[in-house]
């Protein structure tokens, strides 16, 4: 009798299976006939015919406001009325690595910050931009955002923001001189405050380690793998900056953080745009902010650097001809200057688009004018392998351990030398 | 005499020793009760005067229902993410308890071929870490249509399809149930399944509702694999995936409040279950450790 | 379905099984009718014409579905088994826009591919229970014998084969979602399924023992020390996590059970709050409590008890105490309440006699209490020590397994657990090949410390005694 059950279940399951992966085999297999069909077909972009589901991914403060100007766009195209589009409140972050997991799954166009995307276009996530698409973002948008959405010649995503990058808000009735690292500590200190600064990420600390002229940067080959690396923190450049961190960590007025939301009793703290709203709650009428302060080491004093960096859009790669052209045509206009505009106006966050730049409302925003200020400083974001950001979690968190407190110069050099190999190890 | 003595310095040691007692339990009870009040006091914070991040106080400036008032607002998902995990935990409570009991109602009173076999595959089974197969089970889900939209019932089948291997406890208590009952029904010719139902059956309420009760917490504790097969579609979240995204990703700035809020919504129904079925639970976990 | 054939024996013997069954099977085939011998083809034919007509028509359609899901499924993902996928996806660039053209998923192929390996065992087995049956219906009707209704099949299954039908679903699903995804991801072991090699964009394959290989390689960017660093910590966390809560549980537990202590509910009510409030919720709070900027360094600093925030979770040794100590909190109350029912069941009379003979607390406690407490709860034990070593949502919740160090490689920090680490591996950096490795190793030391513990536990050693 136990065979009779044996048996029922095989049969359900061998059914079920059978029946699920039928539909996943028979698209897979028609999948190739179909889209080559369609490529030969369809000439003109204005074809419009099809129809589908269309998911975005954009960050949670800006669903709202991309519904909106989703509307617009499939009023302005009645003919594209057969697609659905669906907004899903997903991060830039999360948005990257969901995309990563499961390519299929994931969203038709998705914002990302452009540090992703070498491990995007690797993991096949986004499709070339090309022709007129390409002109676009190379003829609209200023340099940084060209360069921060390309990958050798390619073009891979439509730029959105020049504002990913950080500075420094602070509470004016502290700080009173936000240009030295030092005087800000003291007078934080002095206020019972605390200097917050996220230094175990690699993101941050190059703050440090570019003011005082080290390199860190890697080549990707077309597909995004990384193939050679220019790195010279292994210096007395790299020996420098290290110790100014030491010192920093070691000053009871700093704190490691950079989340606006986390930190309890800031004087100042070394964030992006993305904080802003929080950030004018919490220091309410002595919000200020500045670019990034200098700091002083060995006598010398250096004006702290770092990223600049990108926020992008980008479309997913499409089997079908038509969907892809509506979800580039939307991408586009969701990157278009008057978008950029409105996403100012009702965020806050600063364009890529030339045009929109030279808004007036735009130019003189406090925070976008304190980050454009940083931003002579800075070197343009481009690719780094994923393990690097994780390595430099650990340098941070090795400082602030206090693991380098009594090193000497030697010490930190070998530590450094250690951090270099280890990232060159990255890109072979 | 002596013997009044005795008693009294008796009588004195114990006030002594039950007053330490006492002060030690109060200290305890002060410990494990900190975070909780504190919790509640930060989602009674003003959201308008006093900014929703987290600060380095414990009394609130400010009482308000800012917090509170946020989660019911039409816009906000968080009545729908609360009812997805409120379907999730009683479907995965009904069906767990009743798999649960049939595993082990057939491994504790019937003897099969294959029945210590199977205990001890289940056994190395249950030794895997469960993240290793979360990908596989992610793309198997996918395949069944039950990601995404289909978050909930993915999420329901994953919990219930391994809820055999988790036996042991309500196997354990069964077990202390003398046999000697069943089998003096087995002489007057009752089936196995009429033994089990009629008469084992209302002997185990205190198991029943300990494993429904275990079934019914653990959805809402769920926040790595529910966040990956709702896979970025907020209609299928959980509260707890709903809810650690406000503290742990960047988009959310000043949702402390709202978070503590939430928190405090979760623990309600879940604390009076608690309160009201902890005579079961005692009774169940402890009859059921006996054996383990 | 997953627990037949299973035999403890040794393998001696289960040659000797597999002999006598193919005799069996050559006797049935020459001694049997026309009608066993077409079943050999025809599964359930002997059955159908012998008026057995449900079995006879579930053994047919078993064969005719296996059939058909081989032919139209099973058969395409199985021929690619060795390679795993030969067709690179590519982009078309020919048209206005680049279309993505898929290849083959690799994924896919080893999944399916294990499915179908398992569906071809399930089918032999099917077909030798309907040899047998055959064998055993024609001998019941030599002798005479009536074959048993459709009725009578139905009716055992609510008494002698209750067993099967209680456990059909729940060996269904435990197949399915733990069985076969488990072997999948042992086999993933064995490729360089990862970031760069993910489906459906690349294709991933065979490459042998080469990440074993890398686990135990001791240069910058190899896995060993670290790992034995992380082990390390795993088992003295477990061991702590154990036995801390259990010991204090314990004592909590005695004391509010203490004669003459009122409110005995109350105080274990209050206990009870950390398991009815979400530990995502409780735990993030307390990560906060005691973060540098927090509420107890806050006061402390401002009471001048200490002029410098204490590091709590950003220097290995203090994360470490602060991770046991917070769990202790989290633990103690699911001891203190099982600890409560236990010790009502020791008769009371054996205290008694304990104190006329002048016994004190703490003697009674070492002679009396707990070694009935070590006895009966000795497989809670195991199974909470085996818990604890997998136990992610403590450990992820405070620290994230940090402070990360220069001196650790594959971003594993310092109160990583294996599980942890395998987390961070397999959402963060889609590390596959490296997380399925990890996910071995933490079965392998799972098992044998369990296995090695189980074996000694009394009430395991006469599990019928107990009855």
């Amino acid at each position: 009798m136990k065979k009779i059950l044996a048996i029922l279940l095989t049969t359900a399951m061998v059914v079920s299976m059978a029946a699920c992966g039928d539909n996943s085999g028979s698209n897979s297999g028609s999948n190739s006939g179909t889209t080559n069909e369609n490529g030969g077909g369809a000439d003109n972009t204005t074809s419009g015919g099809g129809s589908g589901d269309i998911t975005i991914w954009v960050a949670d403060a800006v669903v709202d406001f991309t519904q909106e100007q989703v509307n617009a766009f499939m009023a302005a195209h009645p003919d594209y009325a057969g697609y659905t589009v669906t907004i899903e409140s997903v991060g830039e972050g999360d948005a990257a690595s969901n995309m990563v997991t499961d390519v299929l799954g994931g969203a038709d166009i998705y914002a990302f910050a452009q540090d992703q995307l070498s491990r995007l276009i690797s993991a096949n996530a986004l499709m070339e931009l090309t022709g007129d698409y390409a002109s676009f973002v190379e003829t609209s948008n200023d340099a940084g955002a060209v360069g921060a959405s390309k990958v050798g010649d390619a073009t891979y995503a439509f730029p959105i923001t020049s504002d990913n990058g950080y500075f420094m808000f602070y509470d004016s009735s502290v700080v009173s001189d936000p240009t030295s690292l030092d005087a800000i500590l003291a007078d934080c200190a002095a206020a019972g405050k605390n200097f917050y600064m996220e230094i175990n990420s690699g993101w941050y600390a190059t703050a440090f380690f570019f003011a005082t002229g080290c390199e860190l940067t890697y080549e990707t080959d077309d597909s995004g793998k990384f193939v050679s690396s220019n790195i010279t923190y292994a210096s007395d450049a790299g020996v420098s900056a290290l110790k100014a961190m030491i010192n920093m960590y070691k000053d009871p007025a700093f704190l490691n953080g950079s989340d606006v939301g986390t930190a309890t009793n800031a004087g100042a703290i070394i964030s992006g745009t993305w904080n802003v709203s929080a950030a004018k709650d919490m220091f309410g009428d002595n919000y200020a902010c500045a670019k990034l302060p200098s700091f002083t080491v060995d006598g010398k004093s250096y004006q702290m650097s770092g990223f600049g960096g990108f926020k992008l859009i980008g479309v997913k790669p499409q089997t079908d001809v038509d969907k892809a052209v509506v979800c580039l045509e939307l991408a586009k206009w969701l990157s278009g200057e008057e978008v950029q505009l409105a996403r100012y106006q009702a965020v806050g966050w600063g364009p890529s688009n030339l045009n929109a730049q030279q808004n007036e409302a735009v130019q003189s925003d406090e925070a976008l004018a304190a980050l454009a200020e940083q931003l002579a400083f800075t070197i343009p974001q481009g690719q780094y392998p994923n393990e690097y950001w994780d390595l430099a979690v650990s340098l941070g968190d090795s400082i602030i351990a206090g693991d380098y407190n009594n090193y000497d110069d030697a010490q930190l050099m070998e530590v450094l030398q250690q951090f270099q190999t280890t990232c060159e190890s990255y890109a072979q | 005499m002596a013997n009044t003595k005795k008693t009294s310095s008796k009588k004195l040691n114990q006030l002594i020793s039950n007053t330490i007692t006492y002060i030690f339990l109060v200290v305890i009870s002060i410990i494990w009760l900190f975070p909780f009040v504190g919790l509640i006091l930060q989602s009674f914070r003003s959201y308008e005067t006093e900014y929703g991040g987290m600060v380095n106080y414990f009394l609130p400036k400010q009482f308000s229902l800012d917090a509170y008032k946020y989660l019911f607002v039409a816009e906000n998902k968080f009545l729908k993410w609360y009812g997805n995990t409120l379907i999730i935990a009683i479907v995965v409570a009904i069906i767990n308890t009743i798999m649960i009991l049939c595993v082990s109602y057939a491994l504790s009173r019937m003897r099969f071929k294959g029945r210590t076999a199977l205990m001890k595959f289940w056994l190395i089974l249950g030794m895997f870490p469960g993240f290793l197969t979360m990908i596989c089970l992610y793309f198997l889900l996918k395949q069944f249509g039950l990601t995404q939209a289909g978050a909930v019932p993915g999420l329901i089948l994953i919990s219930v399809a391994a809820s055999g291997m988790g036996y042991y406890v309500c196997k354990g208590y069964l077990d202390t149930i003398p046999r000697s009952l069943d089998e003096s029904a087995r002489i007057d010719g009752a089936s196995n399944a009429r033994i089990f139902v009629t008469m084992l059956l209302p002997l185990s309420k205190p198991i029943v509702i300990y494993t429904a009760l275990v079934a019914f917490l653990a959805p809402w504790c769920d926040y790595v694999f529910a966040s990956y097969v709702a896979f970025g579609y907020s209609d299928g979240y959980n509260v707890a995936v709903a809810l650690q995204r406000w503290v742990w990703t960047n988009d959310y700035q000043g949702y402390f409040t709202r978070f503590c809020a939430g928190g405090v919504l979760v623990a309600i129904p879940v604390t009076i279950l608690f309160l009201c079925l902890q005579k079961y639970y005692v009774e169940g976990v402890t009859g059921g450790a006996v054996k383990g | 379905m997953g627990k037949d054939k299973k035999s403890t024996s040794g393998i001696g013997s289960a040659f000797k099984h597999f002999g006598a069954d193919v005799r069996e099977i050559g006797t049935t085939f020459v001694q049997g009718d026309w009608k066993t011998k077409v079943s050999f083809v025809i599964m359930g034919f002997g059955s159908l014409m012998r008026g057995q007509i449900l079995r006879g028509l579930v053994f047919l359609a078993s064969e005719i579905l296996f059939i058909y899901y081989m032919a139209s499924f099973g058969i395409g993902y199985l021929k690619d088994i060795t390679t795993l996928g030969t067709v690179a996806t590519y982009t078309d660039k020919s048209g206005i826009v680049p279309v993505t053209v898929y290849g083959d998923n690799s994924f896919f192929i080893l999944l399916y591919s294990i499915l179908s390996i398992f569906f071809i065992i399930a089918l032999i087995f099917l077909w030798r229970i309907n040899i047998r049956q055959n064998y055993t219906a024609e001998k019941m009707l030599r002798e005479g014998k009536q074959l048993p209704t459709i009725k009578q099949d139905l009716g055992s299954l609510l008494n002698e084969n209750f067993d099967k039908t209680l456990l059909a679903l729940p060996c269904a699903g435990v197949f399915l979602f733990v069985v076969l995804p488990i072997i999948f991801m042992i086999c993933i072991a064995f490729t360089n399924y990862d970031a760069d090699h993910q489906s459906p964009a690349n294709l991933f394959t065979w490459v042998g023992l080469d990440n074993f290989k890398n686990l135990f390689s001791m240069g910058s960017s190899g896995f060993g020390s670290t790992f034995v660093t992380v082990l390390l910590w795993t088992l003295i966390w477990a061991f702590f996590a154990t036995f801390l809560n259990y010991f204090l549980g314990m004592a909590v537990a005695i004391l509010i059970n203490k004669k003459g202590i009122k409110f005995k509910k109350m105080w274990r009510t209050i206990l009870v709050m950390t398991i009815a409030v979400p530990q995502f919720v409780s735990l993030l709070y307390v990560t906060k409590m005691f973060a540098a900027d927090g509420l107890v360094n806050t006061y402390l600093l401002k009471w001048h008890i200490i002029q410098q925030a204490i590091p709590f979770w950003t220097q290995a040794s203090y994360a470490k105490v602060m991770i046991i100590l917070i769990n202790v909190w989290i633990g103690i109350p699911y001891m203190v309440l099982m600890a409560t029912g236990l010790l009502m069941n020791i008769p009371e009379d054996l205290y008694e006699s304990a104190r006329i003979d002048g016994a004190n607390g703490f003697q009674m406690f070492r002679k009396i209490t707990l070694p009935y407490m070590l006895f009966v709860t000795g497989p809670y034990l195991l199974t909470s020590f085996t818990g604890n070593l997998n136990n992610f949502n403590v450990i992820f919740l405070l620290t994230r397994g940090g402070p990360q160090s220069m001196k650790l490689t594959g971003g594993a920090g310092y109160t990583d657990l294996l599980i942890t680490w395998l987390y961070k591996m397999t959402v963060d950096d889609t590390n596959y090949r490296m997380a399925a490795v990890i996910g071995i190793f933490i079965f392998v030391v799972t098992a044998v410390i369990s296995l090695s513990v189980y074996r000694l536990l009394p009430s395991v050693k006469d599990e019928e005694g107990f009855q």
